[in-house]
């Protein structure tokens, strides 16, 4: 099996932000495989370059904004440098796969899945929608996990 | 020509949220500059009517950045309130987490947010004068900063449970001893920080020369400095009396019991900012402006008892007869911290009784009121909590490093648009350069004021009768 890395990131302290963070933590819980590196994080910072850059494959999850509450989304990302200063402690998915390729000589193929929130308030809970989407995030991730090097899978799943 | 004033909104590559605006007299002339924090968060209030003991996890949700400093700032409060002496170890452990914080808010500040303008040069391209233009320009350099951020955050990790918002640091100590595992995985990667942090230092002394005009400007005045003062008069970030110096280097006050802060510092509010202004409140406001942070440290102290920052600051201290003012120089202060944090973190880790396990002493209340007072990234970090029988948090009051630093920083906003600004038309030049001071100062706008986000600079430029001339935001 290739060397992955998961990225759930958000905030789980403002809702349906916190949907990464969540399907981190239970894919941690159920994934025990060496090759698997699994983060929950509050958001991108720069330091991720350098494991992105030794992993084989990288699977970013996150919350985003969109008129369908729960829409599950999954794209390629190809490196792409951040935008005028945009790039200081936090970071894009494409900005750090362009920092590793830059500081390390490599950028490995990744994958974005996005699923669009309902209630980014202050709560630590996630929303009806975005918690059936989080269930079918987990079952996407296991099976790109098991999957091995066959990334991009499929696009658009609707919760 | 009118009076007229030009606004800086967001100020960019710090943390927080701000804007600056500079009033311009009828020549042209740059009359006035106020540096505004835009945000708020209240944090000294929400937390009334919770048990203390819920305070160092609370308050460590003030900021991403430096929630360990907080995390220590208010669990030293909580030990007064409990009135236990806490276990040596503990202590121990205290500091090694406070120097890794240390490690990687500095590097953080250096080579993320600083290194653009001190690499590419303050009038290099705006496109590119940011961390990807010092990846293409000096991927060494840029690959030094991850990795000593990427160590200072393991070693806070490998300490206390998580990067950020751990809750490991509690009243009356810590709640784990420290593994042999996890000391022999932080000591393994010690050698390799510093060589970064020692190569890093070295080539930035070489570099000082090209900022001539900036070291001459950069907040360069003469202000007091404040800070912790260690036994033996040594740099201390955990524990320490209070000193007050002068810009001729002569202490003003010294041996100040931290709990008696407020005989010596008070606080005003400007209805132009959420931020603070704390002053030497002997001398009154404005005459009892100070600054504090690296370069204040470095200043207040007489020496450092590790041996490579012991030299350093030795060459540091030349810089000036007196104290070192330019606040420029606060980048350099900033590197030589790094190296000795480095080098205590070694000196601890290897200390006999490191991986003792009596690390927490148990008590309830026993005293109504607590200060904890700290070093953090950004200088002096001062919480002081009043509690109710029960142990409820009555009264809370934090003054935070860029609170102390916010006169100055307005001063130094104002000299460097003095010197930069002519005319009622925004350059870039300019622009950058009022924003980088302010970055000299590394100040935290999100812990200051208790807001959420980050920092964006927004300029604007107004005539005296309130129209609109011009207008710069920086993202």
């Amino acid at each position: 099996m290739p060397n992955t890395l998961i990225v759930g990131y958000g905030n789980p302290l403002r809702g349906d932000d916190g949907l990464g963070w969540h399907v981190a933590e239970r894919l941690r819980a159920l994934v025990r495989d060496p090759d698997v590196e699994i983060l929950a994080l509050h958001q991108l910072t720069p330091e991720l370059m350098d494991p992105i850059s030794r992993a084989d494959r990288v699977i970013f999850i996150d919350a985003c904004e969109g008129p369908v509450p729960g829409e599950i989304q999954e794209r390629t990302i190809e490196p792409q440098a951040a935008a005028r200063a945009a790039f200081s402690h936090h970071a894009t998915p494409a900005a750090l796969l362009a920092g590793a390729r830059a500081l390390y000589g490599r950028a490995p193929q990744a994958t974005l899945i996005t699923v669009t929130g309902a209630d980014f308030s202050v709560s630590d809970r996630l929303s009806p929608e975005v918690s059936a989407a989080a269930d079918a995030v987990v079952r996407m991730a296991l099976r790109l996990i098991l999957q091995g090097a066959t990334l991009p899978v499929r696009l658009r799943t609707r919760a | 020509m009118p009076r007229q004033k030009i606004v800086i909104d967001p100020v960019t590559r710090i943390e927080g949220h701000s804007r600056i605006s500079l009033h311009l007299d009828e020549e042209g002339r740059v009359e006035e500059a106020y540096f505004h924090v835009t945000q708020f968060r209240g944090f000294e209030k929400f937390c009334e009517g919770r048990p203390f003991s819920e305070m160092p996890s609370l308050m460590a949700r003030i900021c991403g950045i430096c929630p360990v400093s907080h995390l220590i700032a208010s669990a030293k409060a909580c030990d007064e309130i409990l009135a236990v002496r806490i276990p040596e170890n503990a202590a121990r452990l205290r500091r090694i987490l406070n120097l890794a914080q240390m490690v990687q808010s500095h590097a953080l500040s250096f080579f993320y947010l600083s290194s653009p303008d001190l690499l590419l040069g303050m009038d290099s391209d705006p496109a590119t004068r940011n961390v990807f233009g010092v990846m293409e320009a000096n991927p060494a350099l840029a690959r030094d900063g991850v990795r000593l951020r990427q160590f200072g955050q393991q070693a806070i990790e490998r300490l206390a449970g998580k990067r950020i918002h751990p809750a490991w640091v509690v009243p009356g100590g810590v709640n784990e001893p420290l593994s042999a595992e996890h000391r022999d995985a932080i000591l393994a990667g010690l050698p390799e920080a510093l060589a970064i942090a020692q190569r890093t230092l070295d080539w930035f002394k070489t570099e000082i020369e090209r900022f001539r005009e900036e070291v001459r400007v950069f907040a360069n005045f003469p202000t007091m400095f404040m800070g912790l003062v260690g036994p033996g008069g040594n740099l201390d970030y955990y524990d320490g009396k209070l000193r007050f110096l002068d810009a001729g280097g002569h202490i003003v006050a010294d041996g100040i019991d931290p709990s008696e802060y407020a005989s010596h510092i008070a606080e005003i509010a400007h209805p132009w900012t959420y931020l603070k202004t704390a002053f030497y409140k002997p001398l009154g406001y404005p005459e009892g402006i100070y600054r504090v942070g690296p370069l204040a440290r470095l200043n207040v102290v007489d020496g450092i008892d590790t041996p490579r920052a012991s030299q350093e600051w030795a060459e540091f201290r030349e810089l000036d007869r007196g104290a070192v003012l330019s606040s420029f120089y606060y980048h350099y202060a900033r590197l030589i911290e790094i190296l000795y944090s480095l080098e205590k973190m070694e000196q601890l880790l290897t200390a006999p009784g490191i991986l003792d396990a009596h690390v927490r002493a148990h008590a309830t209340a026993n005293n109504s009121e607590g200060v904890g007072v700290s070093e953090a990234p950004r200088g002096t970090l001062i919480h002081h909590y009043k509690v109710d029988r029960d142990g409820l948090i009555e009264w809370a009051n934090l003054i935070i490093a860029t609170g102390h630093n916010n006169a100055a920083m307005n001063r130094g906003v104002l000299q460097v648009a003095r010197h930069f600004v002519h005319g009622n038309k925004l350059t870039e030049r300019m622009l950058n350069r009022v924003e980088a001071v302010i970055r000299t100062f590394d100040p935290c706008l999100s812990c200051s004021t208790h807001a959420d986000g980050r920092l964006m600079l927004e300029v604007e430029l107004r005539s005296h009768e309130g129209e609109l001339l011009d207008r710069c935001q920086t993202r």
